[in-house]
């Protein structure tokens, strides 16, 4: 048994019997809190079989190659980027995965030109992905969907070069970044460390690091100081994604899945990214992963 | 809702005439009344607390008891507390999110009143790390010292709820079932100023209630169906039961973040949202009939005006701190334009022909 082992158990004990993943233990099947928790287990080597996994993320894609946060509510497509992230290396789910794939090539959020009296500084005609249909392109999804169409073989497509450049535009001056705005009436909002993690891991690899220098610095600064799940988890993936793995990060990574004993469990796919962050040296690549 | 169609759909096109912010006039001519039949009646509460080191639990207690709140009603009940905690900062949260004493002291006084359960619930705008949001606000003591029980609502479990407000497009709201099946839903606010919106009160607090997996972050689906009308929506269809605004240190200018800390001294409380927020409102200095979201709620949701609200505890005028506007926002350039008007007429308003 390693030290992962108790955290592991928690994740399986969120089967759900038709085969999926709670985000809680006794929950519903949710898909985002499938993916994370079968790429987890991969990656720990603790699912000899993900296949029923992958099969019940498969029943929830629709027609069109979207996997919805609920069959019943499409419009919340954010889940299919990590859906593609989970079927990777599945010979079984190829189909699904090119499926959602160009789901998400022919889809964006809505962009428009600013007024000349707008109030926010970005440039809102630079297409990435929204969380939810018809609704502006944000940070998170958008890094998320440029995650998986890196390991989908899409890296190269002139829609993840626009998403690239969506992100660099809504880096903010001081570094780092929030949900998507970079200044609301002249002022400069504070980045998270969510956000600029997941922003900063989809970058590797494809811009110089003095394009993103103080982003990396604040994420340097701050990655030893937290341990909310979903922080540390993201900062540790984009840190070590760019060859900065910091040292330690097993103690710091212990002592947050050790704090469900007062802020009680953990979402799965919290509980994903904080294992993830542990095991895989160089990032969330589909490599490790698989 | 009245017995006559006619008069809810003349209602409902007041409603949505006020939401766009073009008529807290005809608002506040008490046509509302006209339709309803008869004068809402409701009470505030205003509580003087200088200090978050007091004992709130006994402000709470006492406004709760002022406002005929029973054993009888919370014995055995679940009770969730929605605080604001939209976004934190290790050095600006006391005065960006419902202090954790303010939330200590609910907790205790729904607990003295013999509550089964009491949970604290949010689904932040911002971040989704609700963590980082429990430690940075400081919420996570009151947990250890309360057994609260704190439930993320942005991924939470949902059912579909029809939009009561069916003000803005939306059909319905996918609402969190623990939301649902609570027996007391209480809005846990912070009194600020908000450079959207005008001002955060109980009912934009409400905006935390809806799961951002569901909407987004920041809550996407609702600013694009209209921030005014989303708020009043919102509000209708969670139907909350009691409102407590943390107003001991507010927040003004550039809120709901990034504003600066407004030591207003007060606790304001009630059962009636809008009532809550017009009360509130005036303790800012800005008339609540200036807010579309609060223009509009007459005619469903409760009353604004101030003869149709019992004010208990102190009196508006004693607590009475202008909230700084600023001018290069454009809703508070508004309201300053209406501040100034208001003063020039030495206090009275005047639309068109109406003064009041």
């Amino acid at each position: 048994m390693n030290d992962w082992q108790p955290y592991v158990d928690d994740l399986l004990k969120r089967r759900t019997p038709c085969g999926g993943f709670s985000g809680q233990p006794g929950g519903r099947h949710r898909p985002d809190a499938a993916a994370w928790a079968v790429l987890a287990l991969r990656a720990l080597g603790a699912i000899p079989e993900p296949g029923p996994v992958l099969d019940r993320l498969a029943q929830g894609q629709l027609r069109d190659g979207r996997v919805p946060i609920d069959p019943d509510y499409p419009q919340a497509f954010w889940p299919t980027s990590e859906a593609i992230l989970a079927w990777n290396g599945s010979a079984a789910h190829a189909s699904n995965q090119t499926r959602a794939v160009d789901f998400l090539l022919r889809t964006s959020g809505v962009h428009y030109r600013l007024d000349k009296d707008a109030v926010v500084e970005h440039d809102t005609t630079i297409r990435g992905w929204p969380w939810i249909e018809k609704t502006h392109s944000w940070v998170e999804p958008t890094a998320m969907a440029l995650l998986a169409l890196e390991c989908a073989g899409q890296a190269g497509h002139a829609r993840a070069e626009e998403a690239r450049r969506m992100l660099l535009n809504r880096q903010l001056e001081s570094g780092g970044w929030n949900y998507g705005n970079t200044k609301v009436y002249c002022v400069e909002l504070r980045p998270s460390m969510e956000s600029t993690g997941l922003a900063l891991h989809a970058l590797a690899g494809h811009v110089s690091a003095k394009d993103v220098q103080k982003s990396l610095d604040y994420l340097e600064t701050e990655v030893s100081g937290t341990r909310g799940p979903l922080w540390l988890g993201w900062s540790v993936l984009a840190l070590s994604a760019w060859g900065r793995r910091p040292a330690g990060i097993g103690a710091w990574i212990m002592e947050s899945l050790e704090r469900q004993s007062v802020y009680g469990s953990y979402d799965t796919a919290w509980m994903g990214a904080l294992l993830l962050a542990a095991r895989c040296e160089n990032g969330l690549h589909a490599k490790e992963a698989s | 809702m009245t017995s006559n169609p006619f008069i809810d759909l003349l209602k409902r096109l007041m409603a949505r005439f006020a939401l766009r912010g073009s008529s807290g006039a005809i608002t506040d001519m008490g046509l509302h009344r006209v339709f309803n039949g008869e004068a809402w009646q409701t009470q505030t509460f205003i509580a003087k607390a200088d200090s978050y080191e007091q004992d709130l639990a006994a402000v709470v207690s006492s406004g709760m008891a002022q406002l005929g709140v029973t054993r009888a009603e919370v014995e055995g009940k679940t009770i969730l507390l929605k605080p604001n905690l939209v976004e934190t900062s290790s050095v600006k949260s006391a005065c960006i999110n419902t202090h954790p004493r303010v939330m200590y002291a609910a907790v205790v006084a729904f607990q003295r009143l013999g509550a089964a359960r009491v949970l604290i619930g949010e689904g932040a705008g911002h971040r989704r790390d609700s963590m980082i949001l429990l430690e940075q606000s400081g919420l996570v003591d009151v947990l250890k010292e309360t057994g609260a029980a704190f439930v993320d609502l942005n991924y939470a479990e949902v059912t579909a709820v029809p939009n009561a407000g069916r003000i803005s497009r939306l059909k319905r709201f996918m609402l969190p079932r623990v939301v649902r099946e609570a027996d007391w839903v209480v809005s846990m606010a912070k009194l600020k100023t908000h450079h959207w919106a005008g001002v955060t009160l109980a009912m934009k607090n409400l905006y935390g209630v809806v799961p951002g997996a569901y909407y987004g972050w920041p809550k996407n689906v609702l600013h694009h169906v209209g921030l005014q009308q989303s708020i009043y929506d919102v509000a209708a269809t969670v139907n909350a039961h009691f409102a407590i605004v943390d107003g001991i240190i507010g927040m003004e200018g550039d809120g709901p973040i990034l504003g600066e800390a407004k030591p207003a001294g007060v606790l304001v409380m009630g059962r009636n949202l809008p009532a809550v927020d017009a009360t509130c409102s005036r303790v800012m200095g800005i008339d609540p009939v200036w807010i579309p979201y609060l223009a509009a709620s007459p005619y469903f949701l409760g009353p604004i005006h101030e003869d149709e609200i019992e004010q208990r505890g102190e009196r508006i005028d004693a607590v009475k701190t202008e909230f700084r506007l600023l001018e290069h926002i454009h809703v508070h350039r508004y309201l300053m334009g209406r501040r100034r008007t208001k003063t020039a007429a030495g206090g009275k308003e005047t639309y068109g022909m109406f003064t009041y």
